[in-house]
């Protein structure tokens, strides 16, 4: 069978904005992949995407599902097709993050110091006081030139017009970063010549960044800075990330067993006696930071790592307590701090959000739960979400029952079809449902953002829910250069 | 260095350094017992490389294709090449920063094959030279790429002390079981039984061109011990020990540093102011004992000075 009839089979849903496709024509940012597709045969795809399995899996770029005494090594799906994104949407998209996150800093840096977004009513303050991750050992706490949100990953979706959309903000330890630079390895390795001749901007500069924005975060005045990377550990889903980013930048990987404080600083534990640290990227959670201010149980922390960041001793990225920005039910609010702080109007826009904790809101949301999705206001990745139109009624009833003991903890949104894009499987290309996550970084600098991003995609068919953990996978994304 | 990152390098070495010497000991006593006229017997192996009791050793001691199978990819066996290998790519993983990638895709690489359900099935039905001879040059594989790609710091210095401890402790232990196989009656044994030991820990070719009137166990202690050209004489791997803990010598942690290289050269003289002659009056299972406890002994030294990190 030859790829002419694989495109030929490639049916798009009419109510759904497809990546590839446009009134039966292709796009023509996608017209050289189709080409060099067109090429091939399905024997030689199925190869490269064997090829794309064994690299992953010989790389360790995997994670280990622990089940009775012994690791099983998982890869996340990838799928062989890129996402691609033109230069014009590139432009809008990345004018649009940087306006956001530049309004949110402003917000976290206003909310734990003067508060007036709250004095003059744009932000209730009860939304603020409720909210889990208001942190207030934060409170009047000056971090290093004023930037909490060092990394961010906003996840943005299309609807079937092609209109971009805010899904969420994650401004605390965003995690997928290492796929938008191993997936373009991958491409590199599958398809020879193909990224040159398409004319794809590079990710490779990311871990540069980054170091530089670290290196600048130091409180001491020195020409090398101790920079750390804080894992959780080898158990963590996320441990390759950790690994791979501490490499690219020729940090040290650390677990906080390996940290120590004496005298409100931060040293790590070395063949050659202890050694200061001045900047620390955590990917561990507030919560588990600091056992002796947050979680008491926490093993993952270090004690007296937070008395240490609050004398100025050592640097924390990204900020502790920035889930107080990036709760769903603030994300409402974040038009109008946009309009409060910068005076502009939003470029990228928000998903119409009902907060569940107003009485009106919520009635509406009770007799439309066919349409909408609900989430918990404090969790991430896909967990304790109710998609409306495919739950049972039951399900839904017992939903309810939740929502109504912490209302707060709910916001709901109507659903959005996502838009979808081409993917291979078992020999035919079938369109699924994609988002986008592109990677900011905030240094003293200003904000940059690596043209390029990880592009999930839900692979079971008809399904809106591209979270790794509820069966998605990913795409290497490709930002053109005009 | 991070003590962890320290204590982390230094097991994976020394779980890769014990891969290698049981998939050449299992390679030759696997020779060995085709060309033997009575039953062979894998017992001293059991007992090297195992945890398992004299009786239980028994049961399986006599059966080649079980042993293999116990030894190589027993999910059961602490001691497998499976789960040593298991562990030295766990702490591999876990220094991933500190040693290089393309290090750490060959001990992956090793772990992936050594999982493979046809290895297993191999081992049953196949001829089991092929696929010891796979693992062997997997592990061969790891040697080079060490070799060729790590930088020669710290964290190399570690590495080479875990390995050289490893295998200074594996040849005495070789050494002290299979003469104790013989009640250490050094004229018993015949010329097959010194030809497999010195194959199995590759030293057969370089006994040949040292001594030529022919096997006398006196010469194979001698080889084992005390020649500083065997790659796997004691006194090579404790030279090597040295020479590698010698760089670790800085301003810092000065004084543990002067305690442990104390040990090490304590050791040394007394495997180089050793003759044949001297170490049979000692005693050779007290002689080749005592080294091992000192090993073992710099081994805990360096976990409290260097590595405790908890």
């Amino acid at each position: 069978m030859q790829t002419g009839e694989l495109l030929n089979s490639y049916n798009v849903d009419s109510h759904t904005w497809d990546e590839m496709y446009a009134a039966l024509a292709v796009r023509p940012q996608y017209q050289g992949v189709v080409d060099f597709l067109q090429q091939m045969s399905i024997d030689e795809l199925n190869k490269k995407e064997e090829l794309a399995k064994r690299l992953f899996m010989s790389q360790g770029i995997t994670f280990t599902v622990y089940s009775s005494g012994e690791g099983i090594e998982k890869i996340f799906p990838f799928d062989i097709i890129p996402r691609i994104i033109t230069a014009t949407e590139w432009a809008y998209i990345e004018g649009g993050i940087k306006q956001r996150l530049k309004a949110l800093n402003l917000f976290l840096k206003d909310v734990y110091n003067s508060q007036f977004i709250l004095k003059d009513g744009i932000v209730p303050v009860e939304m603020i006081y409720s909210c889990p991750h208001f942190l207030r050992e934060m409170h009047g706490f000056q971090v290093p030139h004023d930037i909490y949100v060092h990394i961010a990953g906003i996840d943005l979706i299309r609807d079937q017009d092609g209109t971009f959309y805010i899904l969420e903000d994650n401004l605390r330890t965003p995690s997928g970063v290492s796929y938008m630079l191993e997936n373009r390895e991958i491409t590199k390795r599958i398809f020879p010549d193909l990224i040159p001749r398409n004319n794809v901007r590079s990710v490779t500069g990311y871990p540069d960044i980054l170091h530089r924005n670290l290196v600048s975060m130091s409180p001491r005045q020195t020409a090398h800075p101790t920079i750390v990377l804080l894992t959780p550990g080898i158990y963590n889903s996320a441990y390759f990330e950790h690994t791979t980013l501490a490499r690219l930048m020729g940090v040290e990987l650390v677990e906080g067993r390996d940290l120590v404080v004496d005298n409100h600083r931060v040293y790590m534990k070395t063949t050659a006696g202890p050694q200061q640290v001045d900047v620390i990227y955590r990917r561990v959670d507030d919560s588990f930071l600091d056992p002796l201010v947050f979680d008491p149980e926490s093993l993952l922390g270090v004690s007296g790592i937070m008395s240490a960041y609050r004398k100025g001793n050592v640097a924390i990225v990204n900020a502790v307590g920035n889930g107080v920005a990036d709760d769903k039910a603030i994300y409402t609010y974040v038009p109008a701090m946009i309009r409060y702080y910068l005076n502009e109007e939003p470029i990228l826009k928000n998903v119409p959000t009902y907060q569940l904790g107003n009485i009106e809101e919520r009635e509406y949301v009770f007799s439309n739960m066919d349409r909408v999705v609900v989430k918990k206001t404090n969790e991430s990745g896909g967990y304790g979400m109710l998609m409306g139109h495919t739950a049972g009624e039951e399900e839904i009833t017992r939903y309810k029952e939740e929502i109504l003991k912490d209302p707060r903890q709910y916001i709901a949104q109507p659903i959005i079809s996502l838009s979808s894009a081409p993917c291979y499987m078992n020999g035919q290309l079938k369109p699924r449902r994609i988002d986008l996550r592109p990677y900011a970084l905030c240094g003293p600098d200003g904000i940059e953002i690596v043209p390029g991003g990880l592009t999930r995609v839900a692979l079971r068919e008809g399904s809106l829910v591209v979270n790794s953990s509820q069966g998605g996978g990913s795409k290497d994304t490709w930002v053109l250069a005009g | 260095m991070l003590s962890r990152v320290a204590d982390s390098l230094y097991w994976m070495s020394r779980y890769m350094e014990r891969t290698d010497g049981i998939l050449r000991m299992l390679k030759i006593n696997y020779a060995s017992s085709q060309d033997d006229t009575q039953e062979f017997s894998w017992k001293p192996v059991l007992r090297i490389f195992s945890y398992l009791e004299e009786e239980e050793a028994a049961v399986i001691a006599n059966q080649t294709r079980a042993v293999l199978q116990f030894m190589i990819a027993d999910k059961e066996n602490a001691t497998s090449v499976l789960n040593i290998v298991t562990r030295g790519r766990e702490n591999a993983r876990s220094v991933q920063d500190h040693i290089t990638k393309e290090l750490w895709v060959c001990l992956n690489d090793f772990y992936h094959s050594i999982r493979d359900g046809n290895l297993s099935r191999g081992l049953q039905y196949d001829d089991p030279v092929s696929i010891l001879d796979v693992l062997i040059r997997q592990g061969v594989h790891y040697y080079g790429i060490m070799d060729i790609t790590m930088a020669r710091g710290e964290g190399f210095a570690f590495i080479n002390i875990g390995k050289y401890l490893e295998r200074g402790v594996q040849s005495a232990d070789i050494l002290d079981i299979k003469f104790s196989d013989l009640q250490f009656d050094l004229s018993r044994a015949d010329i097959t039984y010194w030809k497999y030991l010195l194959l199995s820990i590759s030293g057969y070719e370089l006994y040949l061109k040292t001594y030529r009137s022919g096997f006398d166990a006196r010469n194979v202690v001698e080889l084992i011990v005390l020649n500083e050209e065997f790659p796997r004489s004691v006194i090579y791997s404790v030279d090597r020990l040295q020479r590698y803990f010698g760089k670790l010598k800085g301003d810092r942690n000065k004084e543990a540093w002067k305690k442990i290289d104390f040990m090490i050269g304590k050791i040394m003289s007394r495997v180089r102011y050793s003759t044949v002659e001297s170490i049979l009056e000692e005693g050779l299972h007290a002689y080749l004992n005592g080294i091992k406890e000192e090993l073992y002994e710099v081994g805990i030294a360096l976990n409290q000075h260097y590595f405790a990190y908890i």
